[in-house]
């Protein structure tokens, strides 16, 4: 059996004359909590959005379970099992909360284009069990009591455990989270915490942006520290904060960048 | 609202059933009509308003249908049931030759390339391409309905012909509501990026809905072939898709406000035939009002089509 590896070799990716990753390699190995860290603009979401479809980098390689899916659609990589959430919440606003986590039963479904015109047997059962699963993720995120209402008039904290919730419906093998505790408050973020332990207990390896600086020396394993495109630093959360080149960057800029 | 849908489809149903037996020959002919463009806005519906492409250009499919028919019947002698599923099937398949190319044209692109499309399909209809679509004056004289050895030539047959498309459509489109494309269409419409974050191939599910609408104008094409006997490229204009586009818009994308929209639309002109002239000028400015004061159209889109179980107590919202 492959083994559930992200592997990233000098991954570059370009916008003009910006070379917004530039030759980063990192290895994501399963079971882990991994989180990538870095100031402003060090190019921590185009590192996702290389490794999910969103762009294609120029160069270099990611390699899931041994192959290659540099150049693969959004939905073809979550097919392997790979899933993300977005920095600025992407959820269907005007759909209600449990429709919003059925749309990661989607890859799961085995209805075809026909079922949409003529209804079987199968198709029914399908549904049933589908939901089904939707009720377990309403119930693992204590989300129940909102199954019906339209996500987009949910409080910002809701909508983001929403958005996780969404992403675990698909059953992932590697959950990715950008800036998940961005704009919570300190009890939703211990809450997050939390849930994070719990999907990595399932099995799931996570790999997780943040600013946050306690929240990742808690929560992860192993850290690669970014800062424009490039890698300046990887190791556990402790070997990270007595790093120096670390220190630097964060501290050393602290005049133009308050994060 | 949920409550007096309860009631009200089946009102419907009933009121359009014994309907046309309370109607003289010019109000079935409304009715007729009515229930034609009902199905071609619904059809429209399912592109535009479930799966939110812009397509100007829906009166192609209904046209292709029509046409379909008329040449099948007119030419070779087919019986108007029998050229039912090629009136169907070809413009399901243009729809989807046409779609491929362009689905993934942001919404005022793909509007402007529909445009052309309709514009195209009405020259190749009236410079009477390969000598079968009768040119400018189009096809007449088609054979009325008749099944099974019946001939069904009085106008309630054509009703209920045309109801019986209606109620299919109607049913359709109920089974896509609760079905996995269905709900990726709606994904897709509400946020590409998000739908295909997911795992939701979203090229796919805009074709399908471009075949499926196609699919169900055509069928509407086929009852409007009856009902006048005959087909001329007018009917099938630019000027048409716009109309149907609009009650979409207006009406919301929902049965109830796409049937407001067509009876706005066609039935209200002939109750008031004397201001015929001025129906332009009124949805105008209906259109306008409309879109000021309900953005998301008369009778918005509902969702939150999820089941019963999942509802508990103490639920918020719904």
């Amino acid at each position: 059996m492959a083994h559930n590896e992200l592997i990233l070799t000098d991954v570059t990716k370009r916008f003009g004359g910006l070379t917004a990753v530039d030759a980063l390699s990192f290895k994501v190995e399963s079971g882990q909590i991994y989180g990538i860290i870095g100031p402003n603009g060090a190019g921590k979401t185009t590192v996702f959005n290389c490794i999910t479809g969103i762009y294609k980098s120029e160069e270099g390689s990611v390699l899931w379970r041994g192959e290659e899916i540099r150049g693969k659609t959004p939905y073809q990589i979550v097919d392997r099992g790979i899933v993300r959430t977005f920095q600025t919440i992407r959820l269907f606003g005007q759909m209600s909360v449990a429709e919003n986590i059925m749309s990661g039963r989607h890859i799961k479904s085995t209805q075809r284009w026909w079922h949409g015109i003529i209804p079987t047997p199968g198709k029914k059962r399908d549904e049933l069990k589908n939901w089904q699963k939707v009720e377990e993720q309403l119930d693992f995120f204590k989300l129940s009591e909102f199954a019906a209402t339209p996500v987009g008039s949910l409080p910002y904290g809701l909508q983001r455990r929403v958005e996780i919730a969404r992403a675990m419906a698909v059953e992932p093998t590697l959950l990715i989270l950008d800036e998940p505790a961005a704009g919570l408050n300190d009890k939703e973020t211990l809450e997050l915490l939390d849930t994070i332990f719990k999907i990595r207990d399932k099995g799931v390896t996570v790999l997780l942006i943040e600013h946050d600086m306690d929240m990742v020396m808690e929560v992860t394993d192993y850290l690669t520290v970014i800062n424009f495109g490039k890698k300046i630093a990887e190791g556990t959360p402790e070997e990270i904060q007595k790093n120096p080149a670390v220190i630097e960057a964060y501290l050393g800029s602290e005049d133009d960048d308050d994060e | 609202m949920k409550e007096l849908q309860k009631f009200a489809y089946p009102v419907f149903f009933v009121v359009m059933a014994v309907l046309p037996h309370m109607l003289d020959d010019r109000w079935q002919a409304v009715a007729i009509t009515f229930l034609i463009f009902a199905v071609v806005a619904l059809s429209q519906d399912i592109i535009l308003g479930k799966c939110g492409m812009f397509n100007m250009g829906q009166a192609l499919f209904f046209g292709m249908g029509a046409y379909t028919t008329a040449i099948l019947n007119n030419e070779y002698g087919w019986s108007i049931i029998a050229t039912i599923p090629l009136a169907i099937i070809i413009p399901a398949v243009f729809g989807i030759l046409l779609a491929g190319p362009i689905v993934h044209l942001r919404g005022d692109y793909l509007l402007v390339v529909t445009i052309g499309f309709n514009i195209v399909f009405v020259q190749v209809l009236q410079n009477n391409l390969g000598g079968v679509t009768g040119g400018p004056n189009g096809i007449f004289g088609l054979d009325s309905l008749s099944f099974l050895g019946y001939d069904l030539m009085s106008q309630i047959s054509v009703y209920y012909f045309a109801f019986i498309v209606l109620l299919l459509t109607l049913w359709v489109m109920h089974n896509l509501a609760g079905s996995k494309p269905g709900r990726a269409m709606h994904y897709l419409r509400e946020d590409q990026l998000a739908a295909e974050s997911i795992g939701i191939n979203t090229r796919v599910y805009k074709i399908f809905s471009f075949g499926l609408g196609a699919g169900i104008a055509g069928l509407a094409g086929t009852v409007y072939a009856t009902q006048y006997s005959a087909v001329s490229p007018e009917a099938f204009e630019f000027i048409q898709s716009v109309l149907f586009f609009s009650i979409v818009l207006v009406g919301g994308s929902s049965v109830p406000g796409v049937l407001i929209g067509v009876f706005v639309m066609f039935v209200l002109p002939e109750i008031f035939r004397e201001f015929a002239t001025w129906r332009y000028f009124i949805f105008g400015f209906a259109m306008i009002a409309a879109m000021i004061m309900r953005p998301r159209g008369i009778w918005p889109a509902t969702f939150g089509k999820i089941p019963k179980f999942l509802i508990k107590e103490n639920n918020h919202g719904a």
